[in-house]
C-alpha cells in the first residue's frame, strides 16, 4: 500500500515488518524519529520487541550484540558521533559473526557542531566489516532495510543502512509498503546458526591465538566476498516479489557517455535532473550511483565505467590527507582496469551544503575543460574565509 | 563467532584487580544522634521484615525505655536521618513506640544477653530515666543493683513530671516492671541522705548519684514567694499524684521548656485558662515544637519577650509587672535578648506557675570538679582511696536535661563502673571510646559486650552516599492523634497507635544506612559472578580469584553497605 512517508518512517515500517525482537538506541539527531516510532510500536504492542533504553550508543551496540547473541533479530539506529562512540564494538558485532542491522542517518561530525548530512562518519567505519548500502530515497530505503536483514544473516555479518540526513530523513514521499504477508515471504524468520543456550554453555568471544585468528579473518573477507554475489541474488527474490531493484551499482546513460559522474545518496536524484537537462543540450554525460560501499563491487564499477572518457566523483565526505573517499575506493578499482578514463574528485555538499543542480553543471563544465584533473580533489562552493587575528 | 567450552577457571582474573569491594557495614546518622545511640538502622530494618520482637528487643540491648521514648523523646535521631534530604525523615518515635506497644500487647518478655555474675554491688539513688537504666546495664554486666527511691513510686520524672497525656501510667509501669523482672531491687520511699550515703559506702562497691534536678529555679524577682505563686513541677506532681487543683480563671506560666508547656496544658484540662510568659520568642523555646503547637491550639496563650520583674499580690489576683526584651541577636542558635529600653507592662492573673528550669534539690546531689573527678560526656565518676567508686549522672551531670540524655548517663556510667571494676581507672577512657557510635559521645552496651555491632566502621553514611535510585519518593506516616476538642477535656494520650500494616510501611522508608539488608544486588549485578552465596551471616563473599574490582557491586548497593578500597600487593 503506497504510504506518504519520512525517510526514518520508511525505515521503521521496514524493521516492524522484519519482525525485529529487540531494538535499543540512543537519541541523537537527525536519527531520533527511527527510534521514536519504534519505541512506540513496542510500547502499543504493534511490535513484539522489547525496547532497550540505553545510556550511551556504545552500551546500545553492547546490548545488542547480547541480544543478538541469543538468537534474536535485532536493530539500532544511530548518527554522527554517536557512530563514532560505537567504534570498537562495530568491530565487535562483525568478528562474532552477528548479522545486525543498523540504519544510520549520515550527519556531520563534530566540532564545529552540526546536525546536518556529510558521509564521514559511516565511511570512517568502512574497515570495521559491516556491509555498507547507501540510499537515494525512502522507497528504496524501506526495500533496502528489508533486504538488510535477509543479507546479513545470508553471510552472518552486520549492516548498516544509510541516509542522508534531512533530505532523505525527514523527507516525505510517497512509498509502497509491503503488507506483513509479503514481507514474510520475502524474509523468513530469523535461525541463528550459533546462540546462547544455558542448557550447553559455552563462552563467546574467548581468547584465539595466532595459530586460529587469521583463518577466523579470512572467513569473514571471504563472507564478503560472498554479499557481493548474494546482494544481487537477493534483490532478484525481491524484484520477483516487489518489482523493484537497485542493484549494487546503478549506471544510467553510460553507453555513450563521455563525462560520467559517480555519485551516492541523495545527490544522486539531483544528478539525474541535470543529466537529463545536459543531455537535452547535447552534453554526454552518465552517471554511475553507487549503492554498496562495502564489499565495494569492484567489477561492476569498472564494468559501468569502461566507456567514459572522464570520471567526476562527487564526494560528501573527506579524508584528511588523501581525497574523497569514493574517489579513493573508484580511483582504487579502475587502477588495475586496462584503458580506464582519469578520475576527477570533486567534494561538495560538506555539513549539510545544498548541492544544487548549478553545483553539479559546474562540476560538469570543470571536468570537461580540464584534460586532467588540476589535482586530487577539487572543493567546489567554497566561500572566502577570514580566520581572524 | 569464537567459541569454547573449556573452562576459563584457570585464567584467575582477580589478579588483574587493583581496587577490592568488601562487605562494611557503616554507621547510620540516626544512630550517632541518639544519645543512647540505638541501632535505628537495624530497628527499622527488622520492623520491615516484621521482625517486631527481635527489633523491640534490638532497642532494649541500648535503651530499657522503647515505650517512654518512644512518646517523649525529642527524637534528635530524625533531625539527623539521610531520608530528610530525600523526602521526610523517618518517623524513628512513631516505630520505637509502636513496637513498644506491640511488646506490650503481646506482653512480650526480652531475651537479654547477661554477661556472668559479677562479685561487686552498686547502689544506684534515684529511680529516674537515669537511675534505672543504669541498673538494667549494669545487671547485663553481671552486676547486683539497687536502686533507692525517695518517692513512694519509681519513675523520677517520668512517674511525676510528665502529664499522662504525653505518657500514660501503663507504659511507665511496664517498662519498669521489665527492669526489676531482670533482677533489678527498687527500694521507694528510702532517699539518700548523706548519712544513709556513707552506710551504702560500706557495702556496695559504687554509689550512682542520680536524683535529678527536682527543684525549680527561683525566678530572683521580688514577691515570687507570695500565695498566688506556685511551683511548675510541684503542680504537676500534684496532678499525677492525682490531685485536682483549682484553676479557675487564669494562670500565667513562666518559662519555655517542656514544664512550662505540661503546666500549661494540665490547667487548660483541668477547666482553668493559661498564659505562658517567655521571654524569648516562640522559636526559641526548648519545649518540643510539636508539644507547642499543640498547647497553641489547644488555646493556650503565649506571650513572647517578657520576662517578669515583679509580682504582687491585689485583693486575691497576681500582678505581675513584665520587663519587655528584644531580640539582640543570636546566641547558641537561640535568640540573644536584652531589654527592650524601660518598656514594661502589667498583667493580672489568678495564679502565676514557676516552671523556668530546675536544679538539684540538695547542694551535695551536684557532682566535684576538678582534681580527683573524671567528667565524661554524660556522667561525672571520682575516684577516691579507700572508698568505692562514685557516679554523678542524668540531670546532675547533663547539659541537656532530656530523657534519653539521662539514660545515657546510665549507660556510660555502667560501661565506666565495669571497666573500672574490671580493668582499672585507667581503662575506662579507651574503653568509652572503643564503644562509640559513630563520632560519639553516644555509646553502645552492644559494642561494649562484644556484639556484631562492634564489626562496624564507624564511618557516619552521608546522604550522598546513598544510592537513592532504589528508593521512591514516600510521604511520610502522619501520627494518628485525638482531635483536639477531645483533648482539652480529657488526660487521655494523644497520640494513638499505629497498625503494623503503617509502621511497616514507614519502616520501609528506611534508608538502613551503612546496613546490609540482603538485597542482593552485589550478586545481581557482579559480572564476573564472583559474589557467591554462602551459609555466613554475611550470606554471600566475594570470590577474590576473579572478582576484578571493578566496583559495580558498591556502586550498586543501595545502602553504602559494601567498601571499595585500593588493593595492597
Amino acid at each position: 500500500m503506497k504510504q506518504v512517508l519520512e525517510g526514518s518512517q520508511a525505515v521503521a515500517e521496514a524493521v516492524r515488518l522484519a519482525g525485529v525482537q529487540v531494538v535499543s538506541a540512543y537519541p541523537i539527531t537527525p536519527q531520533t524519529h527511527i527510534v521514536e516510532i519504534l519505541s512506540d510500536y513496542c510500547a502499543t504492542g504493534k511490535m513484539n520487541a522489547k525496547f532497550l533504553r540505553v545510556e550511551s550508543e556504545h552500551s546500545c551496540m553492547a546490548a545488542l550484540i547480547g541480544a543478538q547473541s541469543a538468537g534474536v533479530r535485532t536493530f539500532t539506529a544511530t548518527s554522527g558521533q554517536g557512530l563514532a562512540l560505537m567504534h570498537e564494538l562495530l568491530h565487535w558485532a562483525s568478528g562474532a559473526r552477528l548479522p545486525i542491522v543498523m540504519a544510520e542517518v549520515n550527519r556531520a561530525l563534530a566540532p564545529g557542531w552540526n546536525i546536518w548530512v556529510d558521509q564521514t562518519d559511516t565511511l570512517a567505519q568502512r574497515d570495521t566489516g559491516w556491509i555498507q548500502l547507501y540510499c537515494e530515497d525512502s522507497q528504496e530505503v524501506i526495500d533496502t532495510t528489508l533486504q538488510a536483514y535477509k543479507l546479513a544473516e545470508s553471510v552472518a555479518l552486520p549492516v548498516m543502512v544509510v541516509l542522508d540526513a534531512f533530505f532523505l530523513s525527514h523527507t516525505y514521499e510517497p512509498v509502497d509498503v509491503p503488507s506483513q504477508e509479503e514481507a514474510d515471504r520475502f524474509l523468513p524468520p530469523y535461525e541463528a546458526r550459533f546462540q546462547l543456550d544455558t542448557a550447553a554453555p559455552c563462552s563467546f568471544g574467548p581468547l584465539v591465538p595466532p595459530a586460529v585468528y587469521m583463518e577466523m579473518r579470512h572467513d569473514m573477507a571471504a563472507a564478503m566476498d560472498t554479499a557481493l554475489t548474494n546482494f544481487a541474488r537477493i534483490e532478484d527474490d525481491y524484484e520477483r516479489l516487489f518489482g523493484r531493484r537497485y542493484g549494487a551499482v546503478e549506471a544510467v546513460a553510460c553507453d555513450d557517455a563521455e563525462i560520467v559522474f559517480v555519485t551516492s545518496g541523495t545527490i544522486t536524484s539531483t544528478t539525474r535532473l541535470v543529466l537529463e537537462n545536459l543531455r537535452g543540450r547535447g552534453e554526454k554525460l552518465g552517471m554511475v550511483k553507487i549503492k554498496l560501499f562495502r564489499p565495494f563491487p569492484v567489477e561492476e564499477v569498472r564494468k559501468a565505467l569502461e566507456g567514459a572518457k572522464k570520471i567526476a566523483v562527487i564526494d560528501r565526505n573527506f579524508s584528511f590527507g588523501a581525497s574523497g573517499i569514493f574517489a579513493q575506493e573508484v580511483r582504487a578499482a579502475l587502477y588495475n582496469a586496462p584503458d580506464h578514463a582519469p578520475v576527477f574528485g570533486y567534494i561538495a555538499g560538506i555539513g549539510g551544503r545544498d548541492v544544487t543542480p548549478e553545483v553539479l553543471e559546474e562540476i560538469y563544465w570543470k571536468t570537461k575543460h580540464n584534460a586532467l584533473p588540476e589535482r586530487e580533489s577539487v572543493w567546489i562552493g567554497l566561500q572566502e574565509v577570514s580566520h581572524g587575528s | 563467532m569464537p567459541r569454547s567450552t573449556l573452562s576459563t577457571e584457570a585464567n584467575k582474573t582477580g589478579s588483574w584487580r587493583y581496587l577490592r569491594p568488601r562487605y562494611e557495614e557503616k554507621t547510620a546518622p540516626c544512630s550517632a544522634a541518639c544519645p543512647a545511640g540505638e541501632d535505628i538502622g537495624k530497628i527499622e530494618m527488622l520492623t520491615t521484615q516484621g521482625l517486631f520482637k527481635e527489633a523491640w528487643e534490638t532497642i532494649l540491648r541500648e535503651n530499657p525505655f522503647p515505650g517512654v521514648c518512644g512518646r517523649v523523646c525529642f527524637h534528635p535521631c530524625e533531625r539527623s536521618c539521610n531520608r530528610g534530604e530525600f523526602d521526610d525523615p523517618i518517623a524513628i518515635h512513631s516505630l520505637e513506640r509502636f513496637l513498644a506497644d506491640t511488646a506490650e500487647r503481646y506482653d512480650l518478655k526480652p531475651l537479654m544477653e547477661r554477661l556472668p555474675g559479677r562479685p561487686e554491688k552498686v547502689a544506684i539513688a534515684g529511680a529516674g530515666p537515669s537511675g534505672l537504666a543504669a541498673a538494667w546495664f549494669l545487671t547485663q554486666l553481671g552486676y547486683a543493683c539497687d536502686v533507692y527511691e525517695a518517692s513512694p513510686e519509681a519513675g523520677g520524672i517520668l512517674r511525676w513530671g510528665i502529664p499522662v497525656y504525653r505518657l500514660p501510667l501503663a507504659a511507665l509501669q511496664r517498662e519498669i516492671a521489665q527492669i526489676e523482672a531482670q533482677g533489678v531491687r527498687i527500694h521507694t520511699g528510702r532517699p539518700v541522705t548523706p548519712d544513709f550515703l556513707r552506710d551504702l559506702e560500706k557495702s556496695y562497691s559504687a554509689v550512682y548519684l542520680a536524683c535529678g534536678h527536682g527543684r525549680t529555679t527561683s525566678l530572683r524577682v521580688p514577691g515570687e514567694e507570695s500565695d498566688g505563686v506556685g511551683d511548675g513541677l510541684k503542680f504537676l506532681e500534684g496532678v499525677r499524684g492525682g490531685g485536682q487543683p483549682a484553676v479557675k480563671g487564669v494562670s500565667a506560666v513562666i518559662g519555655g521548656g517542656n514544664t512550662a508547656v505540661d503546666v500549661a496544658r494540665t490547667i487548660v484540662r483541668l477547666g482553668g485558662e493559661a498564659l505562658i510568659l517567655y521571654r524569648r520568642r516562640r522559636q526559641d523555646m526548648p519545649a518540643f515544637g510539636d508539644e507547642v503547637q499543640m498547647a497553641l491550639d489547644e488555646g493556650v496563650k503565649l506571650q513572647e519577650l517578657v520576662a517578669p520583674v515583679r509580682i504582687e499580690q491585689d485583693g486575691g489576683r497576681t500582678l505581675v509587672t513584665l520587663r519587655h526584651m528584644r531580640i539582640a541577636g543570636e546566641e547558641g542558635g537561640r535568640g540573644r535578648i536584652e531589654p527592650d529600653g524601660d518598656r514594661t507592662s502589667r498583667v493580672v492573673v489568678d495564679r502565676l506557675y514557676k516552671a523556668t528550669g530546675a536544679e538539684a534539690a540538695e547542694g551535695w546531689h551536684n557532682p566535684p570538679a576538678g582534681k580527683g573527678a573524671l567528667a565524661l560526656s554524660h556522667c561525672v565518676l571520682s575516684l577516691r582511696d579507700g572508698r568505692p567508686a562514685m557516679a554523678w549522672g542524668g540531670d546532675l551531670a547533663n547539659d541537656i536535661k532530656s530523657v534519653v540524655h539521662a539514660v545515657a548517663s546510665g549507660k556510660q556510667a555502667a560501661i565506666a563502673l565495669d571497666t573500672l571494676f574490671r580493668e582499672g581507672l585507667d581503662a575506662v577512657l579507651l574503653k568509652l571510646e572503643s564503644c562509640t557510635v559513630g563520632n560519639g559521645p553516644s555509646l553502645s552496651m552492644e559494642i561494649h559486650m562484644g556484639g556484631e555491632r562492634r564489626l562496624r566502621n564507624r564511618h557516619v553514611v552521608a546522604y550522598g552516599e546513598i544510592n537513592t535510585d532504589y528508593f521512591r519518593y514516600a510521604p511520610r506516616m502522619t501520627q494518628p492523634r485525638l482531635v483536639r476538642e477531645e483533648r482539652v477535656r480529657t488526660f487521655t494520650e494523644i497520640d494513638l497507635r499505629v497498625s503494623g500494616n503503617i509502621a511497616m510501611r514507614e519502616a520501609e522508608r528506611c534508608f538502613n544506612c551503612g546496613l546490609c539488608n540482603q538485597c542482593d544486588n552485589c550478586h545481581l549485578f557482579c559480572p564476573d559472578m564472583s559474589v557467591i552465596h554462602d551459609q555466613s551471616a554475611q550470606g554471600r563473599h566475594i570470590n577474590y580469584d576473579y572478582c576484578k574490582g571493578c566496583g559495580l557491586c558498591v556502586v550498586e548497593c543501595p545502602r553504602n553497605a559494601m567498601t571499595l578500597e585500593e588493593e595492597i600487593r
